[in-house]
């Protein structure tokens, strides 16, 4: 407490000292607030509730430890009976009383003696009347299904993949790498479902309509360029059948398995998506926005990385936080020299021509790319050489456009996204070029060359991420180690991310025209994660700034979901398009679309609902619903605005009540602690309220914590005395209620409004 | 895992699967770990008191500037003493299930030095103190600004103290608490 007297040279420090924290009448009070009184706060977070309801109770005589925690459990217990959703016989109130048993912050014994109470308390209540068979029905399906759930996490645990490699790479490099890892693991294992979908309903059966006799001429240069003896196989849209496969008197039809398996994992992978990345969304930003910037006050309650395990971790820890706040201390006083206009304005100029250049070095990759595939070599590398250099640039780029962002006038997080933005840019860019080079070529089968294209992209981003990136990260650990002067080996948690969803962007482009990419994605994040895994814990070191991960796995988040959005736009579009006549699934339709509406549906036969189908297809309709779509998220914003608005407002009130809190607990202590000097005027017979309170107030007995709760229904007046400063409009009653009873003491007022009410009523008695 | 079974019957592990936020399964792994720390003791006894120093043997808490307030707020006796209990109570609320209000709680008592129910001056020039480790020392005024900074943004009303409901204010708005505040078991 002895630190607190100087604070600040600020006007309000005056009366931060003069806080009366300490005094047991302030927190005896405190604990009779409306706020305090509420059962489900006082449940979870009054622990000191107990503890001042004890000393309400007389800490004096204090029993012993056991009959004490009796006590507190009965209080505990008392608090929550009063809540009756917890109380009723019933399943559902039951796990309500499991979530309240588990966020009480008591230990086990206390919670176990409280569970005790309660299920008695809760047996005594309920009326023993018998339960319908329906009830018992439900209620036996509720018990099944907690117990179902409580199994599957039980389950989930005990074959959670590579648990322990994540919580040691965690607790090396603090949560931030380890985020990277999980999104690995988060998308090789929704990889691996596709996996198994797609082999099941797509491969498989084209598995049982081939013919075993083909001889295969196997050959390295064919494996790498997918193309010879790769082009006719399973990997390949071209290869599958067009017809029902027929085994063993079962009949399937290849063209609505391969449609509808492809567009259900697309579409039930956007919907995964876009749910995980709204929920991540809401979390780490919604949630946590509304204006209030809380930088110094989250570096220290949420600095330390509490899953760090090693000594040199922790180290580099301390160091990082130690220097945040240098910087952020430093920043702060060069803050207060406001910068010149010109030199934002130069700032801004340089972040756009920055911007500008970014997107003119994407367009010129794009550009080069399709000169590249129009020209015409009679080389047969050719193709893989495009795709050699477009694996290059993409690898290449993001450190171009680090470098670039370096340069120009950003936040540090900014800075990351911008980055992250740009490159997400670039490889989308070019696998939709792709997509359209091909889809508008005049070869006869080019959904194979696409899937060809993505094949090979994928494979020598194998060859980068696996071979070349890892192999320059342990030389630099290398050069680390002979030179300890140079910079350390960072694990670049950006960069590596961006690696995976430029993978996955590639195989949301690739999966329709090549069905088999998917696994060989997934063995290579599977054997990714432990290449990343031998050169983080080996070549790498901690960061020496602490990276905060939340928000930037959200933005990881879109980004995969923004891919895999416009993936969908893409062949959405295309399969309104003529589909290749000579190979693949749908040879025997018009367009892919068809396959819905002519396989399925059999649309031409229902000739009314081919009309409402077109009708909706026409650009008046479509029109409407956008222009619907556009007004309801206009009035969604305009919404949010105004809600954000009234949460200033709200703010705003709640720092004035707070302020009125303060003022009032001042009061109360000052009159229970006796503080005042006060005369009564003689003419005041001792029947006036005045005299009443003194007498009940003041008695030598109350003095010190003993305070009834009726008594905080007086009205106090007492205001400190930099407050009477402060708020002039007030100093008149201050006054007035001076000159009306002749109080000496110029703070000790509260008495003003109740005087002069008996004044008044004086009034009106003797006019 | 199959080791541990022996020491707990299937009721204690359902209570303990009632009262934290831990599968039975993970519960017998907290077990393993905290036999780990005093593998005679706790094999003797399955819910032996442990010594505060055994406890931070612990490789999450070893290195952690605030283990002894972590070992304090948890140990049911107060004194920094815990029993297998007070462990799995701390890896409950440590573990990723756990939701924020109750980490928001346990960690207002964790930064709570001198258990005055608020967050003062003093506790946050502690906080800030260990937070930079042993070696590097921030000057004085570095320090006082620091708390100043805090103070000015999170002290709502101004009495020079986070109140329990400041802080968890904080927490509300801070996207990198819940990964921060986490051990894995």
């Amino acid at each position: 407490m002895d630190d607190e007297i100087e604070v600040d040279p600020r006007p309000l420090s005056s009366r931060r000292s003069f806080t009366l924290r300490n005094s047991a009448a302030r927190q005896v009070a405190v604990n009779f607030m409306p706020s305090r009184q509420i059962p489900y706060n006082t449940l979870r977070l009054r622990r000191n509730n107990t503890e001042n309801n004890a000393l309400l109770t007389d800490v004096a005589e204090a029993a012993d430890e056991a009959d004490n925690a009796d006590v507190q459990a009965n209080i505990i217990v008392r608090e929550m009976e009063q809540h009756h959703q917890l109380m009723e016989d019933t399943p559902d109130a039951e796990e309500l009383r499991r979530e309240a048993l588990r966020e009480l912050p008591q230990g086990l014994t206390m919670k176990r003696n409280v569970r005790a109470k309660l299920s008695a308390s809760v047996s005594l209540r309920s009326k023993r009347k018998p339960i319908s068979l329906w009830k018992r029905f439900k209620y036996r399906m509720s018990f099944g299904w907690k117990r179902t759930k409580d199994r599957m996490r039980d389950l989930v645990f005990s074959i959670e993949l590579w648990y322990e490699a994540i919580r040691n790479i965690e607790g090396h490099f603090g949560s931030a790498v380890g985020s990277y890892f999980y999104l690995v693991r988060w998308l090789f294992t929704m990889n691996l479902l596709l996996s198994g979908m797609v082999i099941l309903f797509v491969v498989v059966p084209q598995v049982l309509h081939d013919k075993p006799d083909k001889t295969v001429n196997f050959g390295f240069w064919d494996f790498i360029s997918g193309q010879g003896w790769l082009e006719d196989s399973l990997l390949f849209y071209a290869h599958y059948h067009d017809g029902a496969v027929v085994t063993a008197g079962l009949s399937y039809y290849m063209p609505f398995a391969y449609f509808f398996t492809m567009v259900c994992l697309y579409l039930t992978c956007f919907a995964v998506l876009c749910y995980r990345t709204a929920y991540s969304y809401r979390r780490n930003f919604i949630e946590t926005g509304g204006g209030v910037t809380l930088i110094f006050a989250n570096k220290v309650f949420c600095g330390w990385d509490f899953g760090i395990v090693s000594h040199k971790a922790a180290e580099f820890t301390s160091t990082s936080i130690y220097n945040e706040f240098k910087e952020l201390l430093s920043e702060q006083n060069r803050n207060k020299v406001s910068m010149p206009v010109c030199v934002r304005i130069c700032q801004y100029m340089t972040n756009i021509v920055a911007t500008g250049l970014v997107l003119a070095l994407v367009v010129a990759v794009n550009w080069g790319l399709w000169h590249m595939l129009e020209a015409e070599t009679a080389w047969a590398g050719w193709e893989l050489a495009v795709s050699a250099l477009l694996t290059l640039v993409v690898t290449l780029c993001p450190l171009v456009f680090y470098g670039v962002v370096k340069l120009e006038y950003y936040t540090r997080r900014t800075a990351v996204y911008v980055t992250l933005a740009r490159t997400w840019l670039l490889d989308m860019g070019a696998l939709m070029l792709l997509l359209v080079y091909w889809s508008r070529s005049n070869t006869d089968c080019w959904e194979t060359r696409f899937g060809q294209e993505a094949y090979r992209l994928v494979l020598l981003d194998a060859v980068v991420s696996l071979l070349v990136l890892p192999a320059i990260e342990f030389i630099r650990a290398l050069i680390y180690k002979l030179n300890p002067d140079s910079s350390a080996p960072e694990f670049n948690i950006a960069y590596n991310s961006l690696t995976l969803i430029y993978n996955q962007g590639v195989l949301w482009f690739g999966l329709l025209f090549s069905p088999l990419l998917v696994v060989a994605v997934t063995i290579k994040f599977f054997i990714l994660f432990y290449v990343k895994r031998e050169c983080a814990l080996r070549a790498c070191q901690p960061a020496r700034k602490v990276w905060r991960a939340a928000q930037t796995q959200t933005v990881l988040y879109v980004l995969v979901t923004l891919s895999l959005f416009a993936t969908l736009f893409g062949l959405g579009s295309l399969f309104f398009r003529s589909s290749s006549k000579v190979c693949g699934p749908f040879r025997g339709y018009e367009t892919v679309y068809s396959v819905l509406s002519e396989g399925a549906l059999r649309l031409s036969e229902h000739p009314a609902a081919a009309t409402i189908l077109a009708f909706f297809g026409r650009p008046g309709p479509l029109a409407f619903i956008l222009l619907f779509l556009c007004v309801s998220v206009y009035y969604m914003r305009a919404r949010a605005l105004a809600h954000s608005s009234m949460v200033v407002i709200l703010r705003h009130m709640l720092v004035l009540q707070a302020k009125d809190k303060d003022f009032l607990l001042n009061a109360i202590a000052k009159v229970s602690n006796g503080e005042w000097s006060y005369s009564p005027k003689a003419a005041e017979g001792p029947d006036s309220h005045t005299w009443k309170y003194i007498r009940d107030v003041r008695k030598p007995s109350n003095s010190g914590f003993h305070f009834d709760a009726s008594r905080l229904s007086h009205s106090f007046g007492d205001r400190p005395r930099s407050r009477v400063k402060e708020y002039r409009p007030y100093s008149h009653l201050t006054e007035r209620s001076k000159s009306n009873d002749g109080d000496t003491d110029s703070s000790f007022s509260w008495q003003g409004s109740s005087s002069r009410l008996a004044q008044t009523e004086d009034d009106k008695r003797w006019p | 895992m199959g080791q541990g079974k022996s020491q707990f019957t299937e009721e204690e592990l359902q209570d303990y699967e009632d009262l934290t936020y831990f599968t039975k399964k993970e519960v017998l792994y907290a077990h393993q770990k905290f036999k780990a720390l005093a593998p005679e003791k706790v094999g003797h006894n399955k819910n032996a008191k442990l010594p505060m120093a055994k406890v931070l043997t612990y490789p999450e808490l070893k290195v952690n500037p605030f283990k002894d307030r972590i070992c304090k707020v948890f140990s049911s006796s107060n004194d920094g003493d815990c029993t297998f209990e007070d462990f799995l109570d701390m890896m409950s609320v440590f573990s990723e299930m756990a939701p924020k209000a109750v980490k928001a709680e346990h960690a207002f008592r964790i930064f709570d030095f001198d258990g005055d129910d608020m967050i003062g001056v003093s506790d946050l020039r502690e906080v800030i103190q260990r937070l930079c480790g042993p070696e590097l020392k921030l000057s004085d005024s570095e320090i006082q600004q620091l708390v100043q900074n805090v103070l000015e943004e999170a002290d709502l009303d101004d009495d020079g103290a986070l109140s329990f409901a400041e802080f968890e204010h904080i927490i509300d708005k801070s996207s990198d608490f819940c990964h921060a505040f986490r051990i894995r078991l």
